[in-house]
């Protein structure tokens, strides 16, 4: 797995499009979110800037990504190639995603703790660190799911786009219109349990226990991307 | 066969909807054997190479390789190279990196170096796969799935792309696996090159095997030929000497020695020169396209 891992860790950094469309413009997205953090924590909370950022990198570091990588190794048959090894499926898909994971959660880390260096750090940090691998898996799994739909990487640009623009806009509409009277919608909908745990943990006012029910939906909704990738996910080019 | 065989494929179907790519196919390989499985386009071979390797699922019968199921990749990949028919290697990797990950992935031991000499792109080493040719991008598979020696290689076109002196070297690098006990599985369009290296020879069409056997055994049952064409006003030969429809003559004949003796002496005896005398054993396209008529 980790020998793959290292092979498709090169491959990113070789692959300027890749970089730039998945890495570089989160990561600038992130950095004025941070640089603009009192007028965003105005609208909403500080919260939701933490939301925002961790959101901007899932959609497109971590979704777009997966769907991106996986759709290309497939269209290349390196899928195929890499199957015809002693490798196990799950160690072939693990050791494929874990760069795009590990260099996510590594903007993640950087860019909150740049963001608690200049606006004052999250009320729960344990709590933060659980939203932030909930949401990790969320849109990996979403990832798995949509690049069974996905048939190259140009592709790609296009079925990542739902996920991502659909996620991104439900942090907003959650971390704009506040926790207080969240309805059971914004709750439901991908990313929106995730968002309003993001806004406990790093505001504070609500016990962390209670905060860790809004897990379940989150915890739902990567069972259903999962069991969704198992059906659709394709190791092959149709013919 | 005394012997556990290598490959045992017993009663293989794979249907996609109404459509069956391969039925009751039966065969088995034995240890240090060279096996070839030919057929024409769309007989079905790639397909059920696939799932003798594992990549794909039988609708019904039994695959056993090494005494395994080939899905079982723990059990039997470490065993197995594999060399497919389209490249799969990632364009933005070396031919280094290409050759290491997969050598490392086989989980068999050797030295990128020695595999890379023994397909000659040592001095392509630093190069990315994107930038090879299609003749540099086969010797790249076959140089990954030699990698460690492995006990089973099957070989999926091996040869297509590849200029001579490529081939020969590729025929060379199998014929020292072999000698070293490595059983080998065949397909190829070349059937020149299955005629002189194979041990036994399935022959599929329309996704049944049709066919098995040596090569001596496959071409036994048609007879041997003679082609030749005469000079304009020579006289017609005799029987069993007929024309062909796009011109010249052609004997078939199960005694080509006898035949042949008594046409040179036909021609002596009459002055005639025999234009682009032809004269051999029946070869393994002959028997390929006798299947049309099965």
């Amino acid at each position: 797995m980790l020998v793959i891992a290292r092979s498709e860790l090169i491959q990113l950094f070789r692959n300027r499009l890749v970089l730039v469309t998945s890495f570089l413009s989160p990561v600038a997205a992130c950095v004025f979110f941070v640089s603009r953090h009192e007028l965003f924590a105005e609208l909403g909370s500080a919260g939701y800037v933490a939301a925002m950022v961790l959101f901007t990198v899932g959609a497109f570091g971590v979704h777009a990504s997966t769907v991106t990588t996986l759709a290309s190794r497939r269209q290349t048959l390196f899928l195929k190639r890499l199957r015809s090894t002693p490798a196990s499926d799950s160690a072939v898909l693990t050791g494929l995603v874990l760069p795009v994971v590990a260099l996510a959660l590594v903007q993640v880390a950087v860019m909150l703790a740049v963001f608690a260096g200049v606006a004052g750090g999250p009320a729960h940090p344990a709590l933060l660190g659980v939203a932030v691998v909930a949401v990790v898996a969320m849109m990996l799994a979403f990832g798995a799911a949509v690049a069974g739909l996905t048939t190259s990487p140009e592709h790609a640009q296009v079925t990542a786009l739902p996920v991502s623009l659909g996620t991104v806009a439900v942090t907003n509409w959650v971390g704009l219109t506040g926790t207080a009277e969240s309805t059971a919608w914004q709750r439901l909908v991908p990313g929106g349990s995730a968002t309003e745990l993001v806004l406990a943990a790093w505001n504070g006012g609500t016990p962390a226990s209670e905060s860790l029910l809004l897990l379940a939906p989150t915890l739902g909704w990567v069972l259903a991307a999962v069991a969704l990738a198992s059906r659709l996910f394709r190791w092959e080019p149709r013919r | 066969m005394t012997s556990t065989p290598v490959i045992d494929v017993d009663r293989l179907t794979l249907r996609y909807g109404g459509f069956h790519a391969v039925k009751d196919l039966s065969f088995r390989v034995a240890r240090g054997e060279l096996y070839a499985l030919l057929g024409t386009n769309g007989a079905g071979k790639t397909t059920a190479l696939e799932v003798v390797e594992g990549h794909r699922r039988a609708t019904s019968g039994t695959v056993r390789v090494f005494g395994r199921s080939p899905r079982d990749r723990r059990a039997v990949r470490h065993r197995v190279g594999i060399m497919l028919q389209e490249s799969g290697f990632s364009p933005d990797l070396t031919v280094r990196e290409s050759v290491a990950l997969m050598g490392a992935l086989s989980h068999r031991e050797d030295r990128v170096g020695r595999v890379l000499d023994l397909v000659d792109l040592t001095r392509r080493a630093g190069t990315r796969v994107s930038q090879l040719s299609g003749g540099e991008k086969r010797r790249l598979d076959f140089a990954a799935a030699v990698y460690g020696r492995p006990e089973l290689l099957f070989l999926d076109e091996p040869t297509a792309g590849l200029d001579i002196r490529s081939r020969d070297a590729l025929w060379d690098a199998v014929d020292r696996l072999r000698a070293a006990g490595t059983t080998v599985v065949l397909t190829t369009h070349y059937l020149e090159e299955a005629q002189q290296r194979a041990d036994r020879v399935g022959l599929m069409h329309r996704g049944s095997l049709h066919r098995e056997g040596s090569v001596a055994d496959l071409t036994r049952a048609l007879p041997a030929t003679i082609r030749f064409s005469l000079a304009p006003g020579a006289p017609t030969p005799r029987p069993p000497a007929v024309a062909r429809p796009g011109g010249g003559f052609v004997v078939e004949t199960f005694a080509l020695q006898r035949e042949l003796r008594a046409l040179l002496t036909w021609a002596g005896g009459h002055g005639v020169e025999l234009l682009g005398l032809e004269a051999g054993p029946t070869r393994l396209d002959d028997v390929l396209r006798s299947l049309d008529g099965t």
